[in-house]
């Protein structure tokens, strides 16, 4: 290949990136200028790409709904609950899995566990829901969420928490053995500060998808308890959907996650890919 | 010259990926021997009664003529094959195959290349490190949001009377008069292009970072003997790769088969079926169409297909982690 030709197909490919980035970027600058526009102006015949006013009280004029609001905090409640319960659990069958493969089933039962993670949600969605309705917390409830979504998020707490426990070296905690410690404390204090920023980063991301997740909360919370993924798409007046003020909701609501991705983009390669690829 | 010799293969980051490496096996440490069983015995006792239980009784109702009045009234009765019969002689689910099919051509393997273009592009031709990480966090920031803000802005953007992409279309001058973006047969192309604008991010990050993780050492070996360009792409970076594409590819197969959010937000499988999703349909049955014998079969069947993709992939999964030494 002739070195002009070369040049030329480094420059197309970069105009190509350039326009990713574009399409890319413009979803997100609708969203922007639209969270600021009046609701006359997001219903124009002819959209307009820059906002003539802009109305910053948008923003606060969102939760003039009490029930915005408060579906931020449930959702909240039931990322973080969920991310507890994930974590507390995967860490442990983690560390078994890492620690003492044999005595903990072997690898097939963690290839096993991991497996739940890609199991297509509908096909428990309908017995769960009968399931929880006959229990005394009933589906409208924080914790039949917290559970559910630990059909994804346990096994990927599980897992991922397997692949720190084995890069922290074992090497420490024999010594810590030979120096007298019980199992259980060589765990809290030489294995668990090692494994600390990856077991974050777990954390974080189990987190995200469970703010995220609309599906199982779409079918099974509603009246009590309202998570904002599907408060957003229902959030009209009358019979108008409030362009401006959705857009200014889902703004917000989204702060949380993109926030977390910037922190911990590194860590977050290696949950995406199960841990093959190291961020 | 060999790899060793050279000047900077002393370097942080210059050493061979992990799949080169292999671990020793090691002897175990000491503790009872129910301590092991009773960790992990938790969170399998929690997967059965969350995923096995809810499986189990999937599949025996998928025999049974079961529908919502009947359940509660706990009189069904067995059916034999025929929510199977019903299901696969349907137009309802052929239609569906046949969007998956589409879907999967577009929101699957579309973003997988499109994904490692744009990722090779960003590692090999963008050269400012610190620009690199920007252009990374904005190409990745749509993977981040909930599914159903993308729904709910992807069908603000193409409202067809006076959505931003409608405009943005006649200002460019690339369609003469509005697109109907939620009609027959053209509402399954809103979605997937919302989801491409979603998840093209996956492969993207997935393969800048295994871009990132192969060793600079091979490259300047490259260098020493003269390859550059196109020919270091494809008997280096591409084959150096094929692993890390190719789980980016499953990740994303998977995700296919269970992806209902997007239909859900946007048009609810409309206009008259023309983009429900095998998946929608499972949920839209027995949800909201009381048939749960019907349903179930649509989730065994799924549930099967999912099953041997899972197989193959952990097989795959396996394979790629031993040669890492994890596994």
């Amino acid at each position: 290949m002739s070195e002009q030709t070369a040049r030329l197909i480094r420059t197309l490919l970069l105009i190509f990136l350039g326009l990713w980035l574009i399409l890319t970027l413009f979803p997100l600058y609708w969203q922007f200028i639209t969270a600021f526009k009046s609701a006359a102006e997001t219903n124009r015949t002819i959209p307009s790409f820059w906002p003539e006013v802009w109305h910053f009280e948008n923003l606060v004029s969102v939760f003039a709904e009490p029930t915005n609001f408060s579906a931020l905090v449930d959702s909240f409640i039931i990322a973080t609950g969920n991310t507890i319960a994930s974590l507390v659990l995967g860490s442990l069958a983690g560390y078994a899995f890492a620690r003492f493969p044999r005595q903990a089933g072997g690898e097939n039962l963690a290839f096993w566990i991991l497996s739940n993670r890609m199991f297509p949600p509908v096909a428990v969605l309908v017995p769960m829901f009968f399931l929880f309705d006959a229990m005394p917390w009933g589906t409208d409830s924080y914790l039949s969420l917290i559970i559910l979504y630990l059909v994804f998020n346990m096994p990927l707490a599980t897992w991922l928490m397997m692949v720190f426990f084995r890069d922290a070296p074992r090497e420490l905690e024999e010594a810590a053995y030979l120096d007298g410690y019980t199992p259980l404390r060589a765990f809290v204090k030489v294995t668990l500060p090692l494994v600390l920023p990856g077991m974050i980063s777990v954390a974080m991301l189990c987190w995200i998808f469970a703010w995220n997740e609309y599906l199982f909360a779409n079918l099974f919370v509603g009246t009590q308890v309202r998570t904002f993924t599907i408060v957003i798409p229902t959030f009209t007046h009358g019979s108008q959907t409030l362009w401006n003020l959705q857009m200014a909701f889902s703004m917000i609501a989204m702060l949380p996650p993109v926030a977390l991705f910037i922190l911990l983009r590194r860590y977050m390669v290696r949950g995406l890919s199960l841990g093959v690829v190291k961020g | 010259m060999s790899v060793a010799d050279m000047p900077n293969a002393e370097i942080p980051g210059a050493e061979m990926p992990d799949w080169f490496v292999h671990k020793k096996p090691r002897a175990n440490l000491i503790v009872a021997r129910w301590v092991p069983a009773a960790l992990v015995g938790l969170p399998v006792l929690v997967l059965f009664a969350i995923v096995v239980y809810p499986t189990v009784w999937m599949f025996y109702h998928s025999f049974q003529d079961t529908n919502m009045m009947r359940l509660f009234q706990g009189n069904w009765s067995f059916v034999g094959w025929d929510n199977f019969g019903a299901v696969l002689s349907s137009g309802r689910f052929g239609d569906s195959v046949v969007h998956l099919m589409q879907y999967l051509l577009f929101g699957c393997v579309l973003q997988v290349i499109l994904g490692t273009i744009l990722a090779l592009t960003l590692y090999e031709i963008v050269r400012q490190e610190w620009l690199r990480v920007i252009l990374l966090i904005v190409l990745v920031l749509p993977m981040m949001l909930p599914p159903s803000i993308v729904g709910v802005l992807w069908k603000f953007m193409l409202t067809p009377s006076n959505g931003a992409v409608n405009q943005a279309l006649l200002n460019l001058g690339l369609v003469d008069k509005h697109v109907e973006w939620f009609n027959a047969g053209v509402s399954l192309w809103a979605i997937i292009i919302a989801d491409v604008w979603n998840w093209t991010a996956l492969p993207l990050l997935i393969v800048y970072s295994g871009r990132v993780s192969l060793p600079p050492a091979v490259y300047e070996a490259a260098r020493v003997d003269g390859a550059k360009g196109w020919l270091v792409m494809r008997r280096i970076t591409l084959p150096m790769l094929k692993e890390v594409i190719a789980i980016a590819f499953i990740v994303r197969f998977m995700d296919a088969f269970k992806f209902v959010d997007l239909v859900y937000v946007m048009t609810s499988g409309g206009p008259a079926q023309t983009s429900e999703l095998p998946a929608y349909i499972a949920f839209q049955r027995g949800i909201r169409e009381f048939a749960i014998g019907e349903a179930a079969a649509y989730a065994i069947i799924i549930f099967a297909i999912s099953a041997v993709l899972i197989t193959l992939f952990l097989k795959y999964l396996k394979k790629v982690l031993k040669a890492q030494g994890i596994a």
